[in-house]
């Protein structure tokens, strides 16, 4: 019943099986960050299984101990160096493109995080119908670090996580593991990862579409992990307190309140991690999740994509640059942020980065049209 | 025996329609399905500039709010049809829905909202607490009522009647909350005519207090909001007796109740009861038994008294002190004014939404039916109101760009243009709203859709901060004196936008072409006639009262039906001004061009008042020209509703079920849940 259709380098394993595709992300040594080619080919792939009747399911899982670690940053950054900032504009044209597919898909879509899932990873996984965790699971949206900003559209998924935890997750970048991100709702489901062959079969034998079955099916190899002792999500109350205030300054200070009532080394990390962050992104973060809050899944791509181009054009800070020599080049962990404090840049700075980009032939991301298909309510909600 | 047979007919059929054959043919390919707008109708410009344009002001700040709400349980979000709704539960009882309101108030007071609101200065934070308004009124009117009255009625007269030392004393503790104020103003006996009211306060030289009392029933304090369950102070308005000398309506403070929430001596206090809406607000009323309070507790900017018992004051007409004393409901009644446009808002956005998703009744048999919004009538219905309120928006933020700004010299111009907008909105609200739920149909009918139940929580809004009709006679009376005094020292009309009445009077064309009507200048000139030929009308009429000997009071009352039309007529055009200066900032662009549209449809749909035809300045045969184009304008808006609706910037959380998928907000499965 099965058989194999792509080769052992090609960097998207497809596998059909019944009324089911397994696209397996394979670039293992890269941790499965994702090229330009990779997205490309889920991007057609992802289209062509649309239209085929054939198709109920789509599994995409990762191989080796990542699921995925995000787009491949570092070839971006050498790509524009080499064509121009629209290079990069147009790796993350062709990325949002996909993630809007994804999170408007008509069919299923299940993601198997069974280890690294950070950046584009979650991009490329979160929009879809169902989330599969396992005890190696590692989530983390880490841009701020980075000098850029929670895109691939976090700034819809993680603004509708419970309370202020998606600020949370959005400007430091903090790390979760499986049970917790069951526990926020980024996962829909925990399940060891001994049992996902299992899953698999089950999966592939399923032959429906219904939402209801597939999430029966996936129920039964699934359990409810605990939370372990020091789970930040054991700490919702304070993370509501402090990061619904209205600024970055004033997120900080609040937490600075808090440190001096308790003290508590969780909260001096987290006052040290967005300390260490990129002023601007932290800015733009920041604004970026709020505005997505009240808006559908097109409109955040597209907001976001007016960002990354104005990341990647560099008008007023170049951390992005800078983030990338620092973090994934030269691995000094040292970057120099400039502007250097949150003090520095304004509300207009800030403003600058959700306008359209003033530069001819510049347009803004025309997301796919999606009303040829019968989207499920789900979809529906998402608009 | 035919009881048996009936029975056993029932029980067959029940069980034949039961079986799998006969329920086959329900199959989802013969159900309507939802189709969501989004897909289908395309933005012709930028939605985000356009409720830049809309919101004016402070948009990052309304979204940080809109969040609050939003991530909050205590805002009672539902999921229906796989979206998160806000609204209170009205279900609740009246008791548990003030309580919810107050639990909101301490959550958004933690969060720092109400940070600078009474100890902050300047424009921006007046501007910022107006978008907070603005906001929190989409949630609930309870809440923006309940912190109406105490930052702006309670606050405010601390602030404009009171002194440093009541500044001192109470802005800092009133915005965290540490008082909690109220507004005693209203008696059973006299609301519009403040200086009417009964309860009356004297002064104790022996020792330095000032006694107030409640002498009888009708002077009782009523509607008094916060009275009945959580205010611990109140301002209260009497008539101060010095010396046995009346010298008119002063406020002062007084406490009511203890920190712990009992009610002080020598004050009764009884609870209005359930109302039509607000019912998240304790209105409450309040008697006085003579009850003492400091000398200080006088509100003393405008007059005080010394601690002898003299009476002092730097304004010596009692007219104008009294005038002096009712600034504060300015602020009131221009919250008000713009909330009431906030709520068509809601109003139009899920009417507007419903109708983009709804069908009704095919063309032809087996056609698909037609969705509502492309019947000529439900445009005919729906786009006007929605271009009235492009309208109004622009109005709105001019009216609080006046405020702000405003100057000693700026003072009239702020009492005629808030008395008539917050008419003119407030009652737009209610046409609006009643519009809308009955293009729902019945799914306007269910609270959870918002729309009907908005007309009872907003029916209020034309009578409190000044009954309607008793405004727009205001208005009227100020353009008469604005009219006599020009006349009198033959100067130009200055202010109020009544220049156009000495430029030659405008001439309509006898044939109204699509291009003149589209024009702005012909709009302008329309709404101006209008304006011009009511004024001279209600000049001649009241002169021709006081003609015949009829006291001026008399012949203004006489003359009630020209002043109606006039304060509407005065209203249209000062709101189409702002639709004009709102235009001209903007670049040519298809923003623009829908927007010239959008500032069309407006003025036409206000030509189509029947002032016209009553008082000549249009002919029959340009009125016809006039609804023709209306036709034409909705169709041409028609596919700009989506983006139009959207730019008004409701978020989806603060709209509701029908607005988007109400199949399956309705579905079996989401009443197992």
């Amino acid at each position: 019943m099965a058989s194999s259709v792509s080769s052992q380098h090609d960097e998207v394993l497809v596998e059909e099986k019944s009324f089911a595709r397994i696209l397996t992300l394979n670039r293992p040594k890269q941790l499965n960050a994702l090229s330009s080619q990779m997205i490309s080919r889920l991007l057609e792939l992802f289209l062509a299984n649309e239209d085929d009747p054939n198709v109920k399911l789509v599994i995409l899982k990762g191989k080796g101990r990542a699921f995925c670690a995000g787009g491949d940053v570092a070839a971006v950054v050498h790509d524009i160096r080499a064509g121009g900032w629209r290079a990069g504009a147009n790796f993350f044209m062709k990325e949002f493109t996909l993630n809007y597919l994804m999170a408007t898909y008509s069919k299923l879509q299940v993601s198997i995080l069974n280890g690294i899932v950070m950046g584009g990873g979650n991009g490329a996984s979160m929009h879809g119908r169902f989330r599969v965790a396992t005890e190696n699971s590692l989530f983390a949206m880490p841009e701020t670090a980075l000098g850029l900003f929670p895109d691939v559209g976090a700034s819809y998924f993680l603004s509708r996580l419970p309370g202020f935890f998606g600020e949370y997750l959005c400007l430091t970048g903090a790390r979760l593991d499986g049970a917790e991100m069951l526990a926020c709702g980024l996962a829909t489901h925990f399940v060891q990862s001994a049992k996902l062959p299992a899953l698999e079969a089950a999966l592939c034998a399923a032959d429906s579409s219904d939402t209801v079955i597939i999430s029966s099916i996936i129920g039964q190899y699934s359990e409810q992990p605990s939370l372990k002792e020091q789970s930040v999500y054991n700490r919702l109350d304070v993370i509501d307190r402090c990061f619904s205030q209205k600024t970055v300054e004033d997120i900080l200070s609040a937490l600075e309140n808090e440190a001096v009532n308790r003290r508590d080394g969780w909260i001096s990390t987290t006052i040290q991690t967005l300390k260490k962050a990129s002023p601007t992104s932290l800015k733009i973060s920041l604004r970026s999740i709020r505005a997505g809050r009240l808006q559908g899944v097109g409109p955040c791509l597209i907001r976001e994509y007016r960002m990354v181009c104005h990341v990647m054009r560099g008008e007023f800070s170049k951390d992005f640059f800078e983030g990338c020599r620092a973090i994934l080049l030269d691995k000094d962990k040292n970057p120099k942020w400039e502007p250097s404090k949150l003090e520095l840049i304004t509300d207009t700075t800030v403003d600058i980065y959700f306008s359209k980009v003033k530069n001819e032939d510049w347009e803004d991301l025309k997301l796919p049209a999606r009303s040829k298909f019968n989207l499920p309510p789900y979809v529906i909600a998402k608009l | 025996m035919d009881r048996a047979f009936q029975r056993t007919r029932i029980l067959t059929n029940h069980l034949l329609l039961s079986s799998p054959a006969q329920t086959a043919c329900l199959t989802s390919n013969d159900c309507f399905n939802y189709s969501p707008p989004e897909l289908s109708e395309k933005y012709a410009f930028d939605v985000n500039e356009m409720r830049k344009l809309m919101d004016g002001h402070d948009v990052e700040e309304r979204d940080r709010l809109f969040g609050l709400i939003i991530q909050s349980k205590l805002f009672n979000p539902r999921v229906r049809g796989g979206k998160v709704f806000v609204l209170p539960d009205y279900n609740q009882s009246m008791e548990q829905q003030r309580e919810m309101t107050w639990k909101r108030i301490e959550y958004l007071l933690e969060r720092g909202v109400f940070k600078g609101w009474m100890t902050g200065e300047g424009e921006d934070v007046e501007m910022k607490r107006f978008a907070c308004f603005e906001v929190l009124g989409l949630f609930d009117h309870s809440i923006s009522i309940k912190l109406g009255v105490h930052f702006f009625l309670w606050g405010g007269a601390i602030q404009f009647f009171g002194t440093k030392h009541h500044h001192d004393k109470w802005l800092r503790d009133t915005e965290n909350f540490k008082v909690k104020g109220c507004f005693s103003m209203t008696e059973l006996g006299h609301g519009s005519n403040v200086r009417g009211i009964e309860t009356v306060t004297t002064y104790d030289s022996k020792t330095g207090e000032f006694v107030i009392n409640t002498p009888c029933e009708s002077a009782q304090k009523f509607w008094i909001g916060g009275a009945a369950k959580h205010a611990t102070h109140t301002i209260v308005f009497s008539q101060l007796n010095i010396n046995g000398i009346n010298e008119g309506v002063h406020a002062l403070i007084a406490q009511i109740r203890d920190a712990d929430g009992n009610v002080c001596p020598n004050i009764r206090i009884a609870d209005c009861g359930h109302k039509i809406g607000l019912n998240g607000v304790d209105n409450g009323r309040i008697w006085f038994d003579n009850v003492r309070v400091p000398r200080e507790n006088l509100l003393n900017s405008v007059a005080d008294v010394s601690p002898d018992g003299k009476y002092l004051s730097s304004i010596k007409d009692p007219d104008q002190r009294f005038a002096a004393f009712l600034s504060p409901l300015t602020a009131g009644r221009v919250n008000i004014a713009v909330n009431a446009v906030y709520q068509s808002k809601v109003g139009l956005s899920i009417a507007i939404r419903y109708a983009l998703t709804r069908r009704a009744f095919s063309l032809k048999p087996n056609e698909p039916e037609v969705l509502l919004l492309d019947y000529p009538s439900h445009q005919r219905r729906l786009l006007p109101l929605l271009a009235k309120i492009y309208a109004m928006s622009f109005g709105a933020n001019y009216l609080k760009m006046l405020y702000v700004k405003r100057t000693p010299q700026s003072n009239k111009t702020i009492h005629v243009v808030s008395s008539s907008f917050k008419a003119t909105f407030t009652w737009s609200n209610m046409q609006i709203l009643q519009e809308c739920r009955e293009a729902c149909g019945g799914q306007g009918l269910k609270t959870e859709n918002r729309v009907g139940h908005l007309k009872a929580e907003h029916d209020v809004q034309s009578t409190f901060e000044g009954d309607n009709n008793i405004l727009m006679q205001q208005v009227s009376k100020a353009l008469f004196a604005e009219y006599v005094m020009a006349q009198k020292r033959n100067k130009v009309f200055k202010g109020l936008g009544l220049e156009h009445m000495i430029k030659p009077c405008p001439v309509i064309p006898s044939q109204l072409t699509s291009t003149t009507l589209r024009c702005s200048q012909f709009q302008m000139d329309a709404l101006c006639l209008r304006e011009r030929e009511l004024l001279n009308r209600f000049v001649a009429d009241v002169s021709q009262c006081l003609a015949k000997g009829e006291s001026k009071e008399q012949a203004f009352n006489m003359s009630y039906q020209v002043a109606e039309d006039l304060g509407k007529a005065f209203s249209d055009r000062a709101i189409f001004l702002t639709f004009i200066e709102a235009e001209a900032t903007l670049a040519a662009g298809s923003l623009k061009d829908v927007l010239g549209k959008v500032r069309s449809l407006y003025a036409l749909d206000c030509l189509e008042d029947i002032a016209y035809l009553r008082y000549g300045c249009l002919s029959v045969e340009n009125a016809a020209a006039v609804r023709k184009e209306i036709t034409k304008l909705c169709s041409e808006v028609r596919p700009h509703a989506l983006a139009l609706v959207s730019s008004l910037g409701i978020p989806d959380a603060f709209l509701s079920p029908i607005a988007f998928n109400w199949v399956d907000a309705n579905s079996w499965s989401s009443v197992q849940h």
